[in-house]
């Protein structure tokens, strides 16, 4: 199996200044779920799982998620931003453990 | 003199065609598997068998039905004639629960009832939402679901009773249920219960995308394996050099074929549970993840060029030969062949349950390995063979096994000159 924290960030080919983009990334991750015990409670341990997403381009933050167990092993997130000029775009995946994963992809128009 | 030489050679002609596939001369071949993937049965201290599979599949030992194993001469199920038991007699709520029981069949896997809770609903077999309306006899039904091949020889349908699935007494409780069965039926409230009506799955999107499929970021990464030396100090890449993307280019479309060096039949993944040791010193067991990633990784090199795997040659119609009667051989506790529900004549298109069943004219393996969404993992051709068999009630092979190697050959002769796309991704 592939490492955890692998990124791929995807634009599309062809975009021009002020175009709302569509971004699509992805993240090898376990997205580990809680579990309980037979009494219905938390099983207490550090659970591994992608809690904060935050992309940035052009030193702003042009989109954050909080997200839980819930969403899926290896998720997807797609999400639009404007495009104004060229640079780039770093999407950040922050676990409950502290790892921080990134990826980028260059803005650049044709 | 020349004319009786003649009359011996379409005689010996003759014998080879009545006397089916050739099965002499294929080597003895010791899995190169991981444990889990060599189809190996232990015994338990207490004398009783336990299959070994892999992590969160069934341990249950189906030792007692013959399997896809070359040497395994057994005869299918015997077809057998039975009458229901005097005295018993049938209680239809008991048979409704069975006909729903996934802890059997369930039946609902083929056949289509009336329900809200029946879900979801098969249509490889007829809709039996008012089969009671056609006043089969008790006897005829009962025998129907014992072994059908009494009637219908050919029928895709298991032997529940001959293969002791069901006893006569479950039996007669699902007769009773069926005779309940009566229209008319009140409008069907969800197109998508009616497995006759349900709209077709569409699959899961651009299986090359690497945001979309995981497997394209897995077996970019296997890279690194590529080009990491083994422990004799040599890599993939010393010997095939330029990069994998080039070095590897068109290599999988020929793939299965018959490897001289071996003397039977290969996939890209049997080969590299052989040659990668050979040259690298690094273990490339069939169904580890390396060896799995690595076979991504140089089908990719070959995505859009079209399958072209050898048909023609006499070594490869042999080969195809047995793997096509492999395809066609009914094994397992159900007494199915791989034709029941891949070829269109019977089950392929179909709902099995929830799932459409694929066609083999279609070519089923110019996408794998391929990403499982249920498994959350990248499967090869093999272990989705091995995962079939838990179904039929058949004990596994290894994953490397020679006829598990020739059965791809068979289906990957429908893939010819369709275009290889993997990593796949599929449910």
């Amino acid at each position: 199996m592939s490492d955890i924290g692998k990124v791929r960030v995807r634009l599309p080919s062809s975009i021009k200044p002020g175009d709302v983009v569509r971004v699509r990334s992805l993240v090898i991750h376990p997205m580990e779920r809680i579990e309980r015990d037979s009494k219905g409670r938390i099983v207490d341990k550090k659970y591994l799982y992608i809690n904060r997403v935050v992309a940035t381009y052009l030193g702003k933050t042009v989109a954050a998620f909080d997200t839980t167990q819930s969403v899926s092993e290896n998720p997807t997130f797609v999400f639009s931003f404007r495009a104004t000029d060229p640079g780039t775009l770093t999407i950040a995946f922050h676990d409950t453990h502290g790892g921080k994963y990134e990826g980028t992809a260059d803005v650049k128009f044709v | 003199m020349r004319r009786l030489v003649v009359l011996v050679l379409i005689l010996a002609g003759c014998a080879t065609v009545a006397d089916g596939p050739d099965y002499s001369a294929l080597p003895r071949w010791p899995s190169h598997a991981i444990p889990q993937a060599r189809g190996d049965v232990r015994a338990l201290p207490d004398g009783r068998r336990q299959a070994v599979r892999y992590e969160g599949w069934t341990t249950q030992d189906f030792g007692r039905f013959r399997t896809y194993a070359y040497d395994d001469t057994r005869p299918e199920i015997p077809v057998s004639r039975a009458l229901p038991p005097a005295g018993l007699a049938g209680d239809a709520r008991k048979g409704r629960a069975l006909f729903l029981s996934r802890e059997k069949a369930p039946c609902t896997g083929c056949h289509l009832v009336p329900g809200a809770d029946v879900w979801p609903a098969g249509s490889v077999g007829p809709d039996l939402s008012a089969i009671g309306d056609r006043r089969l006899p008790d006897a005829y039904l009962y025998q129907q679901i014992w072994d059908p091949r009494v009637t219908f020889p050919n029928t895709t349908m298991p032997p529940w009773g001959a293969s002791r699935a069901f006893t006569a007494e479950e039996i007669v409780h699902l007769v009773a249920y069926l005779q309940t069965l009566k229209g008319p039926l009140p409008p069907e409230p969800d197109a998508e219960r009616n497995p006759f009506t349900r709209r077709r799955p569409t699959g899961f999107g651009d299986n090359l995308d690497p945001t979309n499929n995981p497997a394209v970021v897995i077996a970019e990464d296997a890279e690194k394996l590529w080009n990491a030396p083994g422990p004799n100090g040599r890599a993939c890449a010393n010997c095939h050099d330029g990069g994998v993307t080039r070095a590897m280019r068109g290599v999988a479309a020929h793939y299965p074929k018959l490897v001289a060096a071996y003397g039977r039949v290969m996939s890209i993944e049997d080969f590299l549970t052989v040659h990668g040791p050979e040259r690298t010193g690094r273990p490339l067991l069939a169904e580890s993840a390396e060896n799995v990633d690595l076979t991504m990784l140089i089908k990719m090199a070959s995505n859009g060029m079209p399958v072209q795997v050898d048909v023609t040659s006499a070594e490869a119609r042999a080969a195809l030969a047995r793997g096509k009667a492999s395809f066609y051989r009914r094994i397992g506790e159900r007494n199915h062949s791989c034709a029941d529900c891949h070829t269109p004549e019977r089950g392929a298109n179909k709902f099995l349950g929830g799932r459409m069943l694929a066609d083999v004219t279609e070519g089923l393996t110019r996408h794998f390995p391929t990403w499982r969404t249920s498994q959350g993992a990248a499967w090869d051709m093999r272990r989705r063979f091995q995962w079939c068999m838990t179904p039929l009630g058949a004990n596994m092979l290894a994953a490397d096994a020679i006829e598990y190697a020739e059965l791809e050959l068979y289906l990957t002769s429908f893939d010819n000159g369709k275009p290889i796309s993997a990593p796949g991704i599929r449910h």
